[in-house]
């Protein structure tokens, strides 16, 4: 039990009438890969907000490192150790790139000038050295998303939540981020993934969880999950099942 | 500029082990030469015109509002929060040297309590109007300005109530009264130029940047760690502060203060925003620009215009305020930014 990482226990959010997500338990080591795949509006990415506490849960504990986080805000959790990119990019607009990356990365320096190496060493990482000194609102759709990796990473959290990171960008960038995520985890780092596209989801192996309607319907390897009868139908429709 | 938008595996590893250059940042010192160097060319200028005792004081408004529009800036340019209620703490400035001086406390010291006053007053006050957002935020500070209003007026033993307070003439540096406008025109510069020092170190640094990430998006700034709340308050401190010491000046010049000459809501609240509005929110220059561009104007406005049809100083200026909220967001220095910007763009192919 040392090594874990992550709780998620039962954790359940309602929108009003509407049920998000379902008692959804995830439980990550130190060093963990998981994929968390599933339909549009599965509730995948609440269930980020809800880990990271964008969202409050309705029911369910979240711990992390042996704490309970439960009650705790945003920028807390982000203290803690969780690192996370937004589906919908959330570029700081008027600064620039390497500033972007910055407010980061001042977490691990105070000093401006540490920081602001920390933050272009992120940078270079996914790619974006080059577009340091651009106003980040100038920034192209995949650049977008790069850039929350690099936030992200600025932070050097224990773990690091990937929201769909890869859609909207072309073949090469997707090998790029996979590469990437290959090397973060070989070093060390504790990764969960949103991810649309299986073949990604087979490219990075281990674990992958399925939701659907809010619900966890599969867990375990990819080639087994991949084959569940239940997932097909999730993802295809009843009639390929 | 197309070739960085592929990214390589090369650029993965040549981002390994080695020392990345801080590209894409502006250094605190780089912006502080060039405060610097403008405060000089300003200097200058106004002893050319220190025989004129009407320029003069026309300079001295020009430098003070200068200041005080940069302090507004921190917390409304950087920071994104319109506050309506810096009269307030322009206000706590002028007081506090009024009600000191009597006490025979000099204004150089008073600008101790003044400061603080204003500071712990933002705080205090701040704390549960952050709670609203963008323009419900400003109508509450404006609420605000307007409730202090109607209590200057009422504690008369603080204010001297509609009467006013005025201190006498007696010259001397240490009284901060001088004869010569000449001389508060080097004051109110050497006001202004310490403004923006400060304001280039915000900028800059840790406090500046997290000001910047709360106004452009709060969810971003909240995942990377950052306390929206502490950050705002620390800003509106700042600002509440410098604008306090601008207060202490100012009084010490009119060496008479009411309510309406420090709290008047047009006169004095609307305007430092109104100033770096028009120079440009956000950015470090805008508000000495916008004050540069506005206070001379309005002066000229007003003696030219007021006799033939009065008032009309004000129509002149509210319609360039629409026109800059209309064509120029950013202002007269984000126009300059943008088109400097896209000379680079074009001489990089
Ligand atoms: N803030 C919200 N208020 C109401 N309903 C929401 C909110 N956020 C998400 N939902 C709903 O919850 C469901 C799950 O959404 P989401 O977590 O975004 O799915 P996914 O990321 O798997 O595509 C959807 O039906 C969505 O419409
Ligand atoms: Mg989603």
């Amino acid at each position: 039990m040392a090594d874990m990482l992550l709780n998620v226990e039962g954790v359940t959010k309602r929108f009003g009438g509407l049920t998000a997500v379902n008692g959804v338990t995830l439980e990550m080591r130190k060093g963990d890969l998981v994929s968390l795949i599933g339909p549009n509006g599965a509730g995948k990415t609440t269930l980020f907000n809800l880990i990271t506490g964008q969202l409050t849960v309705t029911q369910g504990r979240v711990r992390f490192k042996g704490q309970d986080v439960t009650a705790r805000s945003p920028e807390e959790r982000a203290r803690l150790g969780f690192g996370r990119t937004f589906q919908i990019a959330k570029t700081l607009t008027s600064m620039t790139t390497l500033e972007n990356a910055l407010v980061g990365a001042y977490h691990r320096h105070h000093d401006t000038r540490k920081a602001a190496e920390r933050a272009m060493n992120c940078l270079e990482q996914v790619g974006l050295g080059r577009r340091a000194g651009v106003r980040a609102g100038l920034l192209t759709l995949s650049e977008r998303r790069r850039l929350e990796i690099a936030r992200a990473l600025a932070l050097g959290p224990d773990i690091l939540m990937l929201d769909e990171v890869m859609a909207g960008l072309n073949p090469t960038e997707v090998d790029d981020i996979i590469h990437l995520i290959r090397a973060l985890h070989a070093g060390g780092l504790t990764l969960l993934v949103i991810e649309h596209n299986l073949k990604v989801v087979r490219a990075l192996g281990h674990r992958v969880m399925v939701v659907d309607f809010g619900t966890r319907i599969a867990e375990g390897d990819p080639e087994t999950v991949l084959s569940d009868p239940r997932v097909i139908e999730a993802y295809l429709g009843k009639k390929y099942a | 500029m197309k070739k960085a938008e592929t990214m390589t595996v090369s650029t993965f590893a040549a981002a390994k082990g080695r020392h990345a250059p801080a590209r894409g940042l502006v250094t605190f010192r780089s912006s502080a030469l060039q405060v610097i160097l403008l405060s000089v060319v300003l200097l200058a200028a106004t002893f050319l015109g220190r025989e004129h005792s009407y320029v003069m004081n026309i300079v001295a408004y020009t430098f003070l509002f200068a200041g005080l529009a940069t302090a507004w800036n921190i917390i409304g340019g950087f920071g994104g929060q319109f506050s309506l209620m810096h009269a307030v703490f322009f206000a706590i400035g002028g007081y506090t040297a009024m009600n000191l001086f009597k006490l025979g406390v000099n204004p150089w010291i008073a600008l101790v309590p003044a400061m603080a006053l204003a500071a712990g007053f933002a705080v205090i006050v701040s704390w549960p109007l952050f709670r609203l957002r963008g323009k419900f935020f400003g109508i509450a500070t404006l609420a605000v300005a307007e409730m202090m209003l109607v209590l200057a007026n009422y504690f008369k033993g603080l204010t001297g109530g509609s009467q006013g307070m005025s201190v006498p003439l007696k010259p001397g540096l240490q009284n901060m009264i001088f004869l010569d406008r000449f001389h508060y025109a080097l004051l109110m510069l050497g006001y202004a130029t310490v403004v923006l020092l400060i304001a280039a170190y915000v900028y800059r640094s840790r406090l500046g940047y997290f000001l910047q990430a709360v106004r452009d998006e709060q969810d971003a700034a909240r995942s990377v760690g950052i306390s929206i709340t502490k950050v705002k308050l620390t800003g509106m401190a700042l600002s509440a502060a410098l604008t306090a010491a601008g207060g202490v000046l100012f009084a010490m010049y009119l060496r008479f203060v009411d309510p309406p000459t420090l709290l008047s809501i047009t006169d004095i609240g609307v305007r430092f925003l109104l100033i770096a509005l028009i120079g440009g929110i956000g950015t470090l220059f805008g508000p000495l620009i916008g004050a540069l561009l506005i206070v001379p104007l309005e002066f000229t406005l007003r003696a030219y215009l007021a006799d033939v049809v009065p008032g009309s100083h004000l129509i002149v200026l509210g319609g360039s305020l629409i026109l800059c909220a209309l064509f120029l967001k950013r202002g007269v220095v984000g126009l300059a930014l943008d088109l400097m910007n896209r000379r680079k763009e074009a001489s990089h192919g």
